[in-house]
């Protein structure tokens, strides 16, 4: 197993190159001029040359990658265009965001969905089956958009002044922030990885309020994650759900049921230990694919709940032409693809033995 | 076990949420638990009674090269004469000076500051140092600014204990944010909007009267758009009125020159538009020769502004109005990034582009697209630009609308473009909000009041930084105009008044200008304004030297727009 582990940990230095080469040629292709994007109307030919020899992009593609390469190889993935920022420090911002939303996301869509699939896959052809089945495709059908925009006119104007208020968007209401945990640690000296593992985890609402005990920005920021959460999750849910379906009633048909029904099992006992256990590889497959996805980036969920996740940087650094951001955050996406399907494969093992057996 | 395990995380997990839905409901409207007063803010300023005596002051100047204007722009010289007054002269009359730096591109720092940050945008956003009404709290990147008052602004103290700058890049859901209360006030409303805030009690709309205007651009070298009379025939088959009854705001108006009403000089009384006339349009088409079998093409961006507010309709409505002539058009919409360079490199040969006014000048509408600053609308042409030369130099009123007249008419014959309509802008607040007004260029937040004492107000986007001298975008200029002052500013009208200068006064041919400046006022880090700090603020967006030009982009396209179109020691292309 750690073998195993090892060996596909290696294979991600070949994809990386890859995402590397691709995307900064693709970026560099794409017509398009972040001058005039920045200055609009104002651009003038002057101002763009001028702008270009600032940041190195009058240099050839190549001269272009190869620097870009080296200064990754020390770990510094540039500034952006826009702000010149480093792109570090926008990724400790953003990320945190889109793995809070991802994380409830995937709890509300994991939990509900295989729970539906089951009870339809129990109740194969009844009507409880036909409702749940069509709540999915709706569900699935549902652009997230209009979806989001829905639960923010239910749960923000129709039940405004209720307890089930919630806010239609945003991260934090007003008046309540987030304090870096370097000033209420009074930590002074970090730089590298630790700054980055700090501001992280300070730019994390859920974190920062559990780790400095500030519960009312815990709840805060726990109260803006329903309605997103909710929203991008009940696409997943709905792939889940009838994922779970399909795959317990194709276990459901198999000779080892039949077996241990006949063996005197308890029904609820076959389906929980022997039927559902086994039907779980296809839907730990699509769970992870689905938080893959969600964790690079919900762009539609946070253009609409005005939540700063990895999703809407990365719109708005691609119409932006910041080729920086748009890179850096392409690494990041990559690479959080390739640990989601890694952990998936390994919990493969965990769930089939047949699989650590091979 | 393990699926045991599972089910009690998955429990707790839902456990939280259903605490956070309830609990978080509880502990509602956290604004009136925040306390009233403004929260903890950096050390302030020494009163200007314990300020130690000041330190001797040495005077600094920034002097063209060569002192003349050979290098490009039309500033000579920016004079510290003494610690309040500061001479600026130019190489030309100047007329719109101070309409120019009212504009939040040319706010006043710290000279001291700058040379602490090295003028680097990304150091001066950690800690904006300005003479303001606000000073900045926290910057929640992605999320929002909290400004809280600056204890040593010199003007009116602000009305409320907290200002909030949030953004949401979607018109609906800044909307939604307004109605749940969420926020006292969002910008951008969109079209479709507007009925719902109209209808509802709580809300209220506030209209901005600024002035901006959408044009259809002709490339005159495109043929067979290089034909004058084609042009002035597609001038008549554009019915404007119909456009702005189906696709603007209420107050929008059809556009008739190529600048505003009210902006005098500039606007032409009693000058009568091309008149909507298919018939005489198709005629006069004929009568060149117009190939009505070929398809033209019409580009556009997908980029919603005030003057441009349903840019797919309003393309297909002149598709649709030039097709009842028998011109076949194809639309081709195209992302911004792609469409303004190709555009402004005389690709295209039908295109719509708009503008938004900096300052009530007829410098900032005739000599922005007329002179020939892209080849957008291909050749530019001499008398028109002649004209324009002649009005944005002339330091007499009456002989500049003379020129401009002039130019109006020369406009109808050459049309370079054919402008469609100027769009108004509308703001809206909650009802409950006292003391909004909305002035062309800026809004009064310091002087809103809230029940809570806190203003929160929604934008179309976040700043892309807090050194506006190099900043462009409205956004930007929002949130600096709460920390910085200008020499002047547009306060809540269009007529420049005296900020951090008590006074500006030119001479006989406006070609220099002397600015007494406000005494006493401090930096909110306690330094004291003097005349080299505006020489010094100056200097970063003049000097191509000046070792504190650094800025953000390092563009500083204002200045080489107001004064340029380049700047000192400006290397050769």
């Amino acid at each position: 197993m750690i073998q195993f582990l090892i060996r596909r940990l290696f294979l991600i230095l070949p994809v990386l190159v890859g995402i590397l080469l691709v995307t900064f040629t693709i970026t560099r292709l794409v017509p398009g001029d972040p001058c005039y994007v920045m200055l609009g109307e104002r651009a003038t030919e002057s101002t763009c040359n001028d702008f270009k020899a600032r940041f190195g992009l009058d240099k050839s593609i190549p001269e272009q990658f190869g620097r870009y390469v080296l200064n990754l190889l020390k770990g510094d993935f540039g500034n952006s265009l826009k702000d010149r920022r480093p792109i570090t420090t926008v990724i400790a911002e953003r990320l945190p965001m889109t793995f809070e939303l991802t994380f409830f996301a995937m709890i509300f869509s994991s939990t509900f969905g295989i729970l539906l699939g089951v009870i339809s896959a129990l109740n194969r052809n009844s009507i409880i089956d036909t409702l749940t089945m069509l709540g999915a495709n709706m569900g699935v059908s549902m652009p997230v958009f209009w979806l989001g925009l829905l639960l923010a006119y239910v749960f923000a104007l129709v039940l405004k002044d209720t307890p089930f208020q919630l806010p239609p968007s945003g991260r934090l209401s007003s008046g309540i922030s987030m304090a870096p945990l370097t000033k209420v640690w009074g930590i002074q000296d970090a730089t590298g990885v630790k700054a980055f593992g700090l501001s992280f985890l300070s730019n994390s609402a859920i974190l920062n309020g559990l780790l400095t005990s500030n519960y009312k920005l815990f709840f805060d920021a726990l109260k803006h994650l329903i309605l997103p959460a909710v929203a991008v999750g009940t696409i997943s849910l709905s792939v889940i759900a009838r994922m779970t379906r399909s795959a317990l009633l194709d276990v459901l048909g198999q000779d080892f049921i039949r077996t241990a029904r006949a063996k005197g099992l308890r029904y609820s006992v076959v389906i929980r230990r022997h039927a559902l256990r086994n039907a779980l590889i296809p839907i730990v497959t699509i769970i992870g694919l689905q938080t893959g996805g969600l964790l690079s980036g919900a762009v539609l969920t946070e253009t609409i709940f005005s939540l700063p996740g990895v999703g809407s940087k990365m719109v708005e650094a691609i119409l932006g032409r910041d080729y920086p951001v748009v890179q850096g955050f392409s690494v990041v996406i990559a690479l959080i693809f390739v640990f989601t399907n890694l952990i998936v494969d390994a919990s493969y093992a965990y769930l089939d033995p047949r699989v650590r057996v091979k | 076990m393990k699926n045991k395990l599972f089910v009690l995380l998955s429990l707790l997990m839902l456990a939280s949420l259903a605490l956070a839905a309830c609990g978080g409901a509880a502990t509602e409207a956290p604004a009136p638990e925040e306390p009233a007063a403004p929260a903890p803010v950096e050390p302030a300023a020494p009163a200007p009674t314990e300020v130690p005596p000041m330190p001797e002051f040495v005077a600094e100047k920034l002097e063209a090269p060569g002192g003349n204007c050979d290098y490009g722009g039309t500033i000579k010289s920016i004079e510290a004469v003494d610690r309040y007054t500061v001479k600026f002269t130019f190489c030309a009359p100047e007329p719109a000076f101070v309409a120019k730096v009212a504009v939040e591109a040319f706010d006043i720092y710290d000279a001291d500051y700058l040379k602490e940050t090295g003028g680097d945008a990304v150091a001066m956003n950690e800690n904006p140092v300005g003479t303001g009404p606000y000073i900045v709290q926290e910057w929640v990147r992605g999320d929002h600014i909290t400004f809280v008052p600056n204890p040593d602004y010199y003007g009116k103290a602000p009305a409320n204990s907290t200002f909030i700058l949030k953004w949401n890049k979607e018109g609906a859901a800044r909307l939604l944010d307004l109605q749940a209360g969420n926020v006292s006030g969002i910008a951008e409303v969109t079209v479709d909007d507007i009925p719902t805030i109209e209808a509802d009690p709580n809300l209220k709309l506030e209209p901005r009267k600024v002035n901006n205007f959408v044009y259809l651009g002709i490339n005159n070298t495109k043929p067979p758009f290089d034909n004058e009379k084609v042009r002035q025939a597609f001038a008549m088959l554009i019915n404007k009125q119909a456009i702005v009854d189906d696709f603007y705001a209420p107050g929008s108006v059809p556009a008739t020159q190529f600048v505003p009403a009210g902006v005098k000089p500039g606007f032409t009384d009693g000058y009568v538009d091309t008149t909507y006339d298919m018939a005489k349009g198709v005629e006069m088409l004929k009568a060149e020769g117009f190939d009505f079998e070929k398809e033209y093409t019409l580009s556009y961006a997908e980029r919603t502004r005030p003057y441009f507010p349903q840019p797919t309709k309003i393309a297909q409505a002149v598709q649709a109005q030039l097709a009842e002539a028998g011109i076949k058009i194809k639309l081709e919409m195209e992302e911004w990034a792609t469409y303004l360079p190709a555009t402004r490199a005389g690709e295209k040969e039908l295109f719509f582009l708009g503008w938004s006014e900096d300052y009530p000048d007829a410098t900032n509408w005739y000599d922005v697209f007329l002179t020939g600053s892209s080849a957008a609308f291909g050749n530019p042409f001499p008398d028109i630009v002649d004209l324009i030369k002649k009005g944005a130099t002339s330091g007499d009123p009456v002989a500049r609308q003379g020129y401009y007249d002039e130019v109006n008419k020369l406009y109808a014959q050459h049309v370079p473009a054919i402008v469609i309509a100027h769009g108004t802008v509308n703001l809206a607040f909650q009802a409950g909000v006292e003391g909004v007004v909305i002035g062309p260029y800026d809004e009064n937040f310091a002087l809103m009041k809230t029940a809570d004492g806190t203003v929160v107000f929604s934008q179309d986007g976040e700043p892309v930084s807090l050194f506006c001298g190099d900043e462009t975008d409205g956004n930007s200029f929002r949130a600096c105009g709460l920390i910085f002052s200008s020499l002047y500013n547009f306060s809540t009208t269009s007529i420049p008044e005296p900020d951090l200068a008590e006074e500006c006064v030119g001479n006989a041919d406006a070609s220099e200008w002397t600015c007494t400046l406000r005494q006493g006022v401090v930096f909110s880090n306690g330094a004291t304004f003097d005349a080299n700090d505006v020489v010094a603020s100056f200097s970063a967006g003049l000097d191509y030297n000046y070792p504190l030009r650094k800025g953000n982009t390092g563009s500083y396209q204002y200045f080489k727009d107001f004064f340029g179109p380049k700047v000192m020691n400006q290397p050769a292309e």
